[in-house]
């Protein structure tokens, strides 16, 4: 395999994984309802900006502040959509990581099955009528539904038709290493977010609530702490879970597999996916070492931040090893 | 604030009732200016293509009651119609309501535990004898038996109704009371395909609700377990309100099972799990007593569990709603729970009941048989709406009916004023039009603390024109019901609620203490 089809397998998988998250993620948080009551509710001015921070955390954790902050006025609803969904200019707006995925798998369109292509060339063709007709017509849920629809489609059929071959291999490491960094920054975008560092005030439930929601784990949450519903008990299950796919270590578990099953006849291949794979078990270690006090202690959040850092290293060093030669977006 | 803008649709008339948008004027509401604002905003074409996805959504997710048609081959699902015009109870209303549900719901659990140990109420004069062990809901297996943390009714559903006087307490459902996912349903779908209605308003939420739900179970579990095993007990796939199950069991993280799954052995009441028998220590149970146990009631009873009783007597399981709930909200003991209110906690009751007739009573019989065609008369031992005679609307003949049917059995109904139920718009094809609704308000108790109020309830409405029934099975439907979200002192914030009852109820100044 050529090192650049490598490396845009490696991506669309990333950017497949990062739609759905940002959908997912957006829905959830446009369905929350601010914490403070407001004195006019009519006052459409004023209600934008009791919900900038809000909207603010949606631009912090799935896209750049500075960069929103130069191109637009301020937090404001339909911006932030506009530029977490529709915009060109943002390279994690929804359609930026479509077009992306879609010119990723142009480059290698004959060596995959079919099926690929048309599904993913369905949800970009798809998003391009709703960007020209304004998909804002709808409810915003309707829209966030089919985003994550198409995504599943994409999943679905690489999942039940490709060979399992370095090239499932590569698409697989890039949405597990995507997986793993979304979850880190959700729990780390909607941590600071929470008014007076309050967690344990009974107007925080929405909010930890909307953690486990944007990541799809609120039910099985429940069932391993019930009515528990603490900081700390969604810090452990969203980072330690063994069982839940879109746990930190869970994804990591599934890179470091995929990465382990990569066929490197070469020394020279193979003693780069081996150092590659020292790295990921290193990770994997400080995760494994965890303790739950750790967990409750780290009020600045340093953990979070360390595992993000981590993972960010983890994409460096993927990159070094296989994609060097590479011509493909990154 | 001036509201003198013009209603949308000319053809609506309310003003024979209180109308929960409009006012006698026919002027909106302050506190529904700006849902009004929101719909008029939106054009018919829009509204009709958002009614319609609203249908289809409950299609898709399967919020479905079945009807089962005699001889019809298969059962009739139908999706429960979802209003979209949402209710809005004014938070000082709210407070007050709150306050009254919650001194209701702890009063009838003090009575029924006293029906059950002792029977002081029946000594002292307050309620009499027969009404007890004459009910068809009495459980004699109960009797000296403690109830885990002393709470009988876990899940309370109290129906109220508001005229232009106020709200009224219409029935209490302490058995098994239903609607629950309609009301956190209706909320979520309300949010996804209204939210330019929706996330505007700053409305109390009830998605912790079903937190506390979970942790009022839990609370039951025999000997304070850490981690008790809960399971929801339903009849199964056949039952109308299956689908409410599914939703509670998978919301609460809770095990669905139906009796065939439990057995009981050594006193004990095991689930048949893949990796052996399990343990069960609270059972959320949606069936009815007379199905719980085929060794203590119904023999040929199948959606029970053998033995279940024995187990509950040895205290090695939780039953919610206990058994024999039932006899406190007949509708023969409601007249008296007023009284019983007073007799329990010393207080007056903050929630009226719709005066009641209670036909056993020579004088009060005669009195409603003379003008039967005002009022309304249930049967005491039937809920659901089906043995009922609504006097405004019956025909000669049905009033002639019941009249025999009254002289014959007289213990077996009561009688109401007719109350003129408030209306509020939902949205037709048309536009808005009034139709009447009640309220029902659900009342969590677990051990220890106070009983917690889901903030607003379930809005039922009667959807045909001029009907006064609600029910599901009788072509009703349901509304979103909204409460304005109250200071920042927290959700709960005894303040708010001194303020609502000084202000309208004075009698009540001293229990707050303010």
């Amino acid at each position: 395999m050529l090192n650049r089809n490598a490396e845009a397998l490696c991506w669309i998988g990333r950017y497949m994984e990062r739609t759905e998250n940002h959908a997912r993620f957006v829905d959830v948080l446009y369905h929350l309802q601010q914490l403070q009551p407001r004195e006019a509710v009519d006052d459409r001015l004023r209600s934008e900006v009791d919900n900038a921070g809000k909207w603010a955390l949606v631009v912090g954790a799935i896209g750049d502040r500075k960069e929103f902050e130069s191109a637009y006025d301020g937090y404001y609803e339909d911006d932030v959509l506009q530029y977490v969904t529709m915009d060109r200019a943002n390279p994690n707006s929804m359609l930026s990581c479509v077009s992306a995925a879609r010119a990723n798998l142009r480059t290698l369109r004959e060596k995959l099955p079919g099926e690929l292509w048309d599904a993913l060339n369905g949800m970009y063709l798809w998003l391009r009528e709703r960007q020209e007709d304004g998909w804002r017509k709808e409810a915003p849920h309707a829209f966030f539904r089919q985003m994550k629809d198409w995504a599943s489609l994409f999943q679905g059929y690489s999942q039940s038709v490709m060979p399992r071959e370095n090239e499932w291999r590569f698409l697989e490491c890039g949405r597990y290493l995507e997986r793993m960094e979304n979850t880190l920054r959700i729990l780390q975008a909607v941590r600071g977010w929470v008014p007076g560092g309050g967690w344990h005030e009974p107007e925080a439930y929405p909010y930890l609530q909307a953690v486990l929601r944007s990541i799809s784990g609120y039910d099985s949450f429940r069932r391993y702490h019930a009515d528990g519903l603490g900081v700390d008990a969604i810090m452990e299950f969203v980072l330690l879970n063994a069982a839940f796919p879109r746990s930190v270590q869970y994804s990591l578990r599934k890179m470091d597999a995929h990465l382990s099953l990569l066929e490197a006849q070469e020394p020279a291949m193979r003693a780069r996916r081996d150092k590659l794979l020292r790295s990921s078990a290193r990770v994997l270690a400080d995760l494994a070492c965890l303790e739950r006090d750790d967990l409750l202690l780290d009020r600045d959040g340093r953990i979070v931040a360390h595992l993000l850092e981590q993972s960010r290293q983890l994409g460096a060093a993927m990159e070094a090893a296989f994609f060097r030669l590479g011509e493909a977006t990154a | 604030m001036s509201t003198a803008e013009p209603t949308r649709v000319p053809a609506y008339d309310s003003r024979s009732f209180y109308d929960e948008m409009y006012d006698e004027q026919g002027r909106v509401r302050l506190h529904y200016e700006q849902v009004h604002r929101s719909f008029a905003a939106m054009g018919p074409s829009e509204l009709a293509r958002r009614r319609q996805a609203f249908g289809s959504r409950m299609l898709e997710e399967g919020i479905t009651f079945t009807l089962h048609a005699p001889g019809a081959p298969d059962p009739l699902e139908r999706t429960i119609p979802f209003d979209c015009v949402p209710r809005i109870i004014p938070a000082a209303e709210w407070s007050l309501l709150e306050a009254g549900l919650r001194q209701r719901t702890i009063a009838l659990n003090r009575f029924i535990r006293d029906l059950y140990h002792g029977q002081r109420c029946v000594r002292d004069g307050v309620i009499p004898r027969r009404m007890i062990v004459g009910n068809t809901y009495y459980r004699p297996e109960m009797a000296g038996l403690d109830a885990p943390g002393d709470v009988y009714v876990t899940a309370a559903g109290i129906d109220l109704i508001r005229d232009e006087t106020g709200y009224y307490v219409l029935e209490d459902n302490l058995r098994s009371p239903s609607g629950f996912s309609y009301l956190f349903k209706g909320r979520s779908l309300m949010s996804e395909l209204f939210p330019d209605l929706y996330l505007p308003s700053s409305i109390e939420d009830t998605e912790r609700s079903l937190n506390v739900f979970l942790t009022s179970l839990r609370s039951l579990a025999p000997s304070g377990k850490k981690d008790p095993f809960i399971v929801l007990l339903t009849p199964g796939p056949y039952n109308s309100a299956y689908y409410e199950h599914t939703f509670l069991a998978q919301q609460l993280g809770i095990h669905l099972v139906e009796g065939r799954d439990l057995v009981c052995k050594d006193h004990k009441i095991y689930l048949r799990d893949l990796r052996g028998l399990r343990q069960v220590d609270v059972i959320y149970r949606r069936i009815d007593d007379e199905f719980l146990d085929p060794l203590s009631f119904q023999p040929d009873s199948m959606l029970g569990v053998a033995g279940l009783m024995n187990a509950y007597r040895a205290g090695n399981v939780a039953i919610a709603n206990a058994p024999g709930t039932g006899v406190a909200d007949d509708k023969a003991v409601y007249a008296y729970v007023p009284d019983l209110i007073r007799y329990y906690l010393g207080e007056e009751p903050i929630l009226s009941n719709v005066p009641t007739y209670i036909l056993s009573r020579k004088e009060e019989r005669e009195y409603v048989l003379d003008r039967l065609e005002e009022l309304v008369v249930k049967e005491t031992s039937l809920s659901g709406g089906y043995g009922m005679l609504i006097g405004p609307q019956a025909s000669a003949q049905e009033l002639a009916a019941f009249r025999e049917r009254i002289r014959e059995q007289p213990g077996r109904y009561i009688a109401q004023r007719t109350m003129k139920l408030s209306t509020a718009p939902v949205m037709g094809a048309g536009g808005m039009m009034p139709r009447h609704i009640d309220l029902r308000g659900f009342v969590l108790s677990g051990s220890g603390g106070e009983p917690h109020v889901v903030p607003g309830g379930l809005t039922r409405v009667a959807l045909q024109e001029g009907s006064l029934v609600v029910n599901s099975s009788q072509g009703g439907g349901v509304k979103d019901t909204w409460v304005p979200r109250r200071g920042r002192s927290g959700p709960r914030g005894d303040q708010s609620r001194c303020e609502a009852q000084s202000q309208d109820q004075d009698r009540n100044e001293e229990e707050c203490g303010c």
